[in-house]
């Protein structure tokens, strides 16, 4: 069983966003770590880049694969967490305590189609 | 509904809750509990690969030795009984059909072993050639369960299980005789660079040395692993280094094209051949070179691609073989890898990145 946390929002892509204010930060999920095994290489948008929603802002990497980062908000690169980028591995250990990016969010109606806690475990079991 | 093939040690992978993927047609485990964990049991312990998709082939009578010595580029007939010998197989062009191990049991009886997508394929080639030839070719894929035991600690884990295995050099084969279901034998060769061995044999046998390698602490490893390993020591694959628009003479295989010997099926083409290709071995300091992606000259005009690439365990590195203009590359001042659309500076490595222990 992977790791589910309340009070985060969830995507079908394995990403988790908690919303704080304008503030959303994006993460991966206990679910996408352990699919992905050991991550060696982090690649997150600069700070002040425009993202749209249901577009690629990067990739995590493993051994053997690539995945595409996707974003379901739109909005501005407030920070990003370079930490990660120097320690992926980091994200295997605590994949809700290793961010990716925080985003300025502009539209807050594109927050609910994503999945709480709730649904989001179900949505795994189902995969 | 599933079609996949399964080899006979599939739910032996199911229970141990290996990660299943299509790999040419079969279901195949990719990785048990952590890929990084079966590399490092490898080149440090021993680790045991489900290879029984590879195809066997078995050429028995009196011209078994000058039929395959003509079928293939490399020379068989000035091996010694009892050696294992890797080869193309080449087409009439010099195109590489595959890349295979022959087993030369004897002079009226040999073993070649091929990759799985190219049973038929190899099958055919082969057939096509036989006529002029007094032996007997045939497909015993289905019969043949196959496992590859890698890493120092193989031959004793081995030797413990059965107890007629001999130390036998890199690159030979043993019967076994204790083994009396069908004829099995094990060869001193492997895909990873390591000591090892590989273990032809009945369902049966091989499912019972399985579970009894298992059972002694031998960790199971998945075709993830696997391709990580063999990259490590930078050995080629069909259908990413290898395939049949270029010769032995493109991929860095000229070592295995005996010019000298008799007649060949390829030896004609690869006379007036002069090289187009080269193969290159990359490595980054940042950025994981992946299959695909352009390798660029310092001018940004490309001069090949990436034929296959990966982080390296050993190292912490990207590592990659790349497929490059031989001219353009022999130009080239600075190479870069094209990773989504940056470009990541690559060196050039001149030996394989890993040393591999085997003997």
């Amino acid at each position: 069983m992977s790791k589910v946390m309340d009070g985060y929002l969830y995507t079908e892509e394995h990403e988790w966003l908690l919303v704080e204010d304008n503030t959303v930060t994006i993460g991966i999920t206990d679910f996408a770590q352990s699919s992905l095994g050991d991550i060696v290489f982090v690649e997150l948008p600069e700070e002040g880049e425009e993202l749209e929603a249901g577009n690629s802002f990067g990739v995590v990497e493993s051994i053997k694969s690539v995945s595409d980062l996707y974003t379901p908000i739109s909005g501005k690169v407030l920070e990003k967490n370079s930490t990660v980028e120097e320690t992926p591995e980091n994200l295997n250990e605590d994949p809700f305590g290793g961010w990716l990016v925080k985003i300025e969010l502009a539209d807050k109606d594109q927050l609910n189609s994503l999945m709480d806690a709730k649904s989001y475990t179900e949505f795994c079991e189902n995969l | 509904m599933s079609t996949l093939k399964k080899t006979s040690l599939h739910q032996k992978h199911l229970d141990l809750k290996a990660k299943m993927v299509d790999f040419g047609g079969w279901e195949m485990p990719i990785q048990y509990k952590n890929l990084k964990e079966e590399v490092i049991a490898v080149r440090e312990n021993a680790g045991v690969f489900d290879v029984s998709h590879m195809g066997e082939f078995h050429i028995t009578g009196k011209d078994a030795l000058n039929f395959i010595d003509f079928a293939v580029t490399n020379d068989i007939k000035a091996a010694n009984d009892g050696k294992a010998i890797y080869s193309p197989l080449c087409d009439t062009d010099g195109k590489i059909i595959d890349d295979l191990i022959v087993y030369k049991i004897s002079e009226q009886e040999i073993f070649v072993c091929v990759n799985a997508a190219n049973i038929e394929k190899d099958y055919k080639a082969l057939e096509s050639i036989k006529a002029k030839f007094d032996c007997d070719l045939k497909n015993l894929s289905a019969n043949y369960s196959l496992l590859a035991l890698q890493g120092p600690k193989s031959f004793e884990l081995l030797k413990s299980i059965v107890d007629e295995v001999q130390d036998i050099e890199y690159y030979s084969i043993q019967l076994l005789e204790s083994v009396n279901d069908q004829k099995s034998f094990i060869a001193r060769t492997g895909y990873t660079g390591e000591d090892g061995f590989e273990i032809f044999g009945s369902h049966e046998f091989i499912a019972s040395l399985w579970d009894k390698l298992i059972a002694a602490g031998v960790e199971p490893c998945g075709l993830g692993s696997r391709d990580v390993l063999r990259l490590e020591v930078c050995f080629p694959l069909y259908g990413n280094e290898l395939n049949q628009d270029i010769t032995p003479l493109d991929a860095g295989l000229k070592w295995t094209v005996k010019m000298n010997k008799e007649d060949f099926v390829g030896k004609a083409a690869l006379e007036d051949y002069s090289a187009k290709y080269q193969l290159i071995k990359l490595s980054l300091d940042k950025g994981i070179p992946r299959a695909g992606y352009e390798v660029e000259n310092e001018m940004g005009q490309s001069i090949g691609i990436i034929t296959s690439g990966t982080q390296s365990v050993v190292l912490k590195k990207g590592i990659a073989l790349a497929r490059v203009d031989k001219n353009l590359y022999q130009e080239s001042k600075k190479l870069n890898i094209n990773i989504r659309g940056k470009l990541y500076p690559a060196e050039i490595n001149k030996k394989p990145f890993v040393t591999g222990g085997h003997k």
